[in-house]
């Protein structure tokens, strides 16, 4: 009986591992199909969203931010460097995004009473129209610039130092232009103001 | 019970034993070489069923115990690494998948899953509670796939190891009786034995066998290739399973609309869908960027295939980072475009028409192109939406259609071709509040008019340049032109390339291991007993030459006449000029010949048992 085994099996088991191997290979090398596809890719929302997460950077860990420069909406130039020596809020945003205008009015707010204590916000708009963005500013009484970026090229910079995981994003940089702290998905006017605090309260 | 458990743990080493034996045994049934080949195992498994039925005392018992335990462990272990638990395994991946494919799921369009818990309430919660809406990410999918991978990796392993050690060993000791092999052939020569095996064993190292002498007898093996190809597939298979888990740990894919004239910068917010591997972060993206200037789709003009398309061609430039200088491309359906590793598809195309909306201020609300989603192939009649949540007093929102070649069919608005012959875009208008303030997503193509009014405008077809003047002083709307768009497959795999040349891999060791089979001979020579056979040779010296063969995995033939042939070699090269050795030769050589014949009879009869 176990000799009939040894004779049977080898084949029997390389026609399997044939049948294995065929699907498997089948799986690896199914791309995505021949004709165009007249279906669009979303299906979805089309936008990622993500959820939330907040990270404080200590001082010594913290990266340089790029070089930020561009257009704000209303035709001005923006460079961040200028900032040097101020805690900057930098928020990426897009009028079309339902998180963004939720947490619009927490940020406007903050504009408001931090930038007396010298705290600068800056926009980001991100995938929008100039006319839809300043409609927004219009809305939610935002008085801070944002920069026209409807590519993203403004938000690609920050690969290679705090890359955005998720929309809207929010940083806080430091008074010597490194990234101190980052928000990915909306903000809470409480959780912003108190990582913005920590940044303020730190010697420069 | 207790005899159960012994019951169990014999089968187990019987099982055990064939196992073992497998690899090396060649279809002979010989005794002699089971024991040299699989001995160890063997001689091990006997061990354990002789304790098993001494076991008496306390002592024995427990490690009866303990051996039950071990043993039903490597029973699991047995029944998980078993080609049919990797056949249901894959089966069940399959089974799997299908509610992943029949549900909306939450990962691709969270919104169809809110809209199946408003059509089946009852039913919603009970299906998300079994994950079936994140079927791909569900708990019991995991589990198959994983049992699957750990399944093929522990099959697939082990025979590896014992390949590569099958395919280094030396050919087993002659066994003693080699007429009772498949193939097997004698004949009686001049000579002492040892001259004669000195000189087949030159003759069968010349012919390239493996070969291992010993007193009296002489073992060739050949086809080692076989194994060399075995082996090679079995590790590719490795390789494979190991480019699987690298793509999908490392692996990315996205989606991205992009409308002519603007750029895509390879990152997490500015794509549509994102589905990131395992261990992929924002900061594993590749910085590029792609920009489209161009998309050009031409359609068949006339026949039967009038409207079908002819090909899509979207003129692209990218740079692989910012700042890195940008190169052309002309992107075409699978034509992908690779760019820092990444592969970029065309996957599809349609129009963005462009609206301008002015409120009731006064003041532009919204300036530019919106995609709108084809809804059929012949014509390319696209839906959308335009939201403009910020006019005053009002929001505002409109949905419609936009109409390649517009044509009027008994009343009803149709597009007749997917080229932009004669665009029109037909509207309705919304008032009110868009909902978008709530922080909730809502699809950007969909509008949610449940705290809108209807505007009471008679929807009427939009030539380029033309304007709805919406009631009550609440804004204007002008369809001022459109544009094309192209959708994008980002897909970053590094398994893809590891794949490919595992599975031409096993591809290669496949065939190697299917055209070369792997062959034995045994040689035993002797001194001839005295008359035995009656013969007489000048010298005085008689010894009788027996040659046995052996072959696994016969599928293609061939083995009868290579032995017949190597049989006859031999036999020539033994003999001396000596004619009256030569002619008792001749005389063996019709006894050879039948048994040859009765070789063949004898191989039936095994392949038959």
């Amino acid at each position: 009986m176990s000799r009939r085994r040894s004779l049977v099996r080898p084949g029997a088991a390389g026609a399997a591992w044939t049948l294995l191997a065929g699907s498997v290979l089948l799986a690896v090398t199914a791309c995505s199909g021949g004709a165009i596809a007249q279906v669009t890719p979303m299906g979805g929302s089309g936008y990622v969203d993500g959820g939330y997460a907040s990270h404080y950077y200590a001082p010594g860990s913290r990266l340089l931010a790029p070089k930020v420069t561009g257009t704000t909406l209303t035709g001005h130039r923006f460079s961040l460097a200028a900032d040097r020596g101020s805690v900057v809020v930098l928020n990426f945003w897009g009028s079309w995004c339902p998180p963004c205008r939720r947490e619009a009015p927490a940020l406007a707010e903050l504009a408001r009473r931090l930038g007396r204590d010298g705290v600068r916000f800056v926009g980001v708009d991100m995938r929008d129209t100039v006319a839809s963005g300043e409609a927004f500013e219009q809305t939610f009484d935002v008085g801070y610039p944002s920069l026209n970026d409807p590519n993203g090229l403004v938000a690609l910079a920050f690969h290679g130092t705090v890359p955005l995981d998720a929309f809207p994003s929010t940083l806080v940089i430091d008074r010597t232009g490194r990234i101190a702290a980052s928000v990915f998905g909306e903000v809470s006017y409480l959780g912003l103001r108190s990582l913005i605090a920590k940044v303020m309260a730190e010697p420069s | 019970m207790t005899r159960d458990a012994a019951g169990h743990a014999s089968g187990i080493a019987a099982d055990q034993r064939a196992d073992a034996a497998d690899p090396a045994v060649l279809a002979g049934d010989e005794a002699a070489v089971l024991v040299a080949d699989g001995g160890e195992v063997a001689a091990v498994a006997g061990d354990e069923q002789a304790k098993l039925a001494a076991g008496d005392g306390a002592a024995a018992r427990q490690e009866r115990t303990r051996f039950g335990v071990f043993a039903w462990l490597r029973w699991g272990w047995r029944q998980l690494t078993s080609m049919r638990t990797a056949l249901v395994l894959l089966f069940l991946l399959a089974l799997a998948a299908i509610p992943g494919s029949v549900l909306p799921q939450e990962g691709i369009d969270p919104a169809a899953v809110q809209q199946y818990y408003a059509a089946h309430p009852a039913l919603a919660p009970f299906l998300a509670k079994l994950s079936a809406f994140n079927a791909f990410g569900a708990p019991w999918f995991a589990a198959i796939y994983l049992l699957l991978f750990t399944s093929l990796a522990g099959c697939v392993l082990p025979r590896t190891f014992r390949l590569a050690r099958s395919a280094r060993q030396p050919p087993p000791q002659a066994p003693r009786h080699l007429r009772r092999l498949p193939y097997s052939a004698s004949f009686t020569t001049a000579g002492n034995p040892d001259q004669a095996l000195e000189s087949t064993a030159a003759m069968l190292r010349r012919r390239r066998f493996r070969l291992r002498t010993g007193t009296g007898w002489v073992s060739a093996e050949k086809g080692y290739l076989h194994e060399v190809g075995n082996l090679l597939f079995h590790v590719a298979l490795l390789g494979l399973l190991g480019s699987v888990a690298l793509g999908g740990l490392f692996g990315y894919k996205g989606d991205r609309l992009l409308v002519a004239g603007q750029t895509f910068a390879n990152q997490v917010p500015t794509l549509d869908v994102f589905r990131p591997g395992r261990l992929v972060t924002a900061s594993d993206l590749q910085p590029f960027t792609v920009t489209l200037d161009h998309f050009y789709a031409d359609y068949v003009r006339s026949g039967p295939e009038r409207g079908q398309p002819a090909s899509f061609n979207a003129l692209v430039r990218y740079a692989a980072q910012p700042g890195a200088p940008e190169h052309s491309y002309d992107l075409q359906v699978n034509h992908p475009l690779n760019v820092d590793g990444v592969q970029v598809f065309l996957i599809g195309h349609g129009y963005a028409p462009i609206f301008r909306v002015t409120d009731g201020t006064g003041k532009v609300r919204f300036d530019g192109p919106v995609p709108f989603i084809p809804l059929e192939q012949s014509g390319l009649s696209s839906a959308g939406v335009i939201k403009v949540p910020d006019a005053q007093p009002q929001g505002l929102g409109f949905a419609g259609v936009f109409l390649p070649t517009a044509v009027d069919v008994d009343g009803r608005l149709t597009s007749a071709y997917p080229a932009a012959l004669l665009p029109r875009v037909s509207l309705v208008s919304y008032a009110g509040d868009l909902g978008m303030n709530n922080g909730i997503p809502q699809s950007v193509y969909t509008l949610d008019t449940s705290h809108m009014h209807r505007l009471a405008v008679r929807p009427f077809p939009l030539a380029q340049g033309q304007s709805i003047t919406l009631p009550h002083g609440l804004g204007k709307l002008t369809f001022v032109g459109y544009r094309q768009w192209a959708s994008l497959a980002i897909t970053y795999d590094p398994g893809q390339l590891p794949a490919l040349i595992s599975a031409l891999t096993a591809l290669a060791g496949l065939i190697l291991s299917f055209t070369v089979r792997r062959r034995r001979l045994f040689v035993r020579a002797a001194p001839a007993a005295d008359g035995a056979g009656g013969v007489v040779t000048a010298g005085g010296h008689a010894t009788v030459v027996t040659i046995g063969g052996l072959t696994r995995s016969d599928a293609a033939g061939g083995f009868e006449t290579e032995f017949v042939e190597l049989a006859g070699e031999i036999m020539q090269s033994l003999s001396g000029g000596d004619t009256a050795a030569s002619a008792t030769h001749d005389g063996n050589a019709q006894v050879d010949g039948a048994q040859a014949a009765d070789a063949k009879a004898g191989a039936v009869q095994a392949k038959g048992e």
